[in-house]
């Protein structure tokens, strides 16, 4: 399986120089979505990868579809990713702050 | 359940303790569970933290290297490098199950590769573009370490917030309520009993009495 990557022309080109083929440039959120939404579908495709403030404009429905998904992994980096991060899931789920 | 809605009858009373102890078994499996999913978060909660901050630095050294390479070769040379890479590098990606939460496994072939192997040659390009190369590889190494964790921890950071949810409704809603509706029984039913007895005793001296 292979990993794909989703964000600006200037996001995706340091993962082509490191040999990922299944790159896609998105400028706009439309784009974006559109695109996500295809590369889910992608069998092909083990993880994604997007930049945290791309997943911020993601339509709240779609970005839990994300985190959720296991097969694309999705993950996000750089910033942050809307929603709740992870010190606030732990908050609320174990009631201690324990990402220190 | 409110209590007005509870007929005092002994088939009501017998139903209401066998959903009595069944609640109180789920609760106790729930408890488990719950404590099961905890011990596992743990264990990947220190892992999780080290390759975010991994993941982070590695983002960032990417980040800056790219614009060197941007500033000292031009945005198309660079460009012309990334096209030319030919080497794609694959994972596997495989599911596991902890306690019935479905995370994921990946594993990944070598991503990191020699100038040879980049396959934009050697001569064409300066060290500048090997090395942002090299930062991305690393990243994309980090990444790929990155993302089996985190969503395993999400997963079962969600596992463990609706069990707790469950455990808590069952322990301060719903067996309390079903053990008020059985005292309820209970206490009518003792109370129609007595009324018999006093009815009979009173028949009985009624006619005594004759």
């Amino acid at each position: 399986m292979e990993i794909a990557v989703i964000g600006n022309s200037e996001f995706i080109l340091g993962f082509r120089l490191a040999g990922i083929q299944k790159t896609f440039a998105a400028e706009n959120s439309d784009a974006l979505a559109e695109l996500v939404t295809k590369v889910m579908d992608d069998a092909e495709v083990g993880i994604l990868v997007m930049n945290g403030e791309d997943m911020a404009k993601l339509p709240l429905r779609m970005r839990t579809t994300l985190s959720d998904s296991v097969k694309p992994t999705v993950i996000a980096i750089g910033g942050e990713e809307g929603g709740l991060s992870i010190r606030e899931r732990i908050k609320r789920s174990v009631g201690v702050d324990l990402w220190k | 359940m409110a209590l007005k809605d509870v007929k005092p009858t002994r088939s009501e009373l017998i139903n209401l303790k066998k959903r009595i102890k069944l609640s109180e078994r789920g609760y106790n499996i729930l408890k488990m569970k719950r404590d099961g999913l905890i011990l596992e978060f743990f264990k990947v909660l220190e892992e999780a933290k080290k390759s975010k901050s991994e993941l982070n630095d590695n983002y960032e050294k990417a980040l800056k290297t790219i614009a060197v390479a941007n500033t000292v070769e031009g945005a198309i040379r660079v460009k012309a490098a990334a096209m030319a890479v030919k080497e794609n590098p694959q994972i596997t990606l495989n599911q596991k199950n902890i306690m019935g939460v479905v995370v994921p496994e990946i594993e990944s072939s070598a991503v990191k590769k020699d100038i040879v192997q980049r396959g934009y040659g050697v001569l064409g390009s300066s060290a500048v573009v090997d090395e942002t190369a090299e930062a991305f590889e690393e990243l994309v190494d980090s990444i790929i370490r990155a993302a089996e964790i985190e969503t395993t921890m999400k997963r079962l950071l969600d596992e463990i917030e609706s069990t707790k949810r469950r455990v808590n409704a069952l322990e301060f809603k719903v067996i309390p309520e079903l053990s008020e509706a059985r005292d309820f029984i209970k206490m009518r039913l003792d109370e129609m009993e007595r009324d018999e007895l006093v009815r009979l005793k009173k028949i009985r001296a009624k006619a005594q009495a004759k």
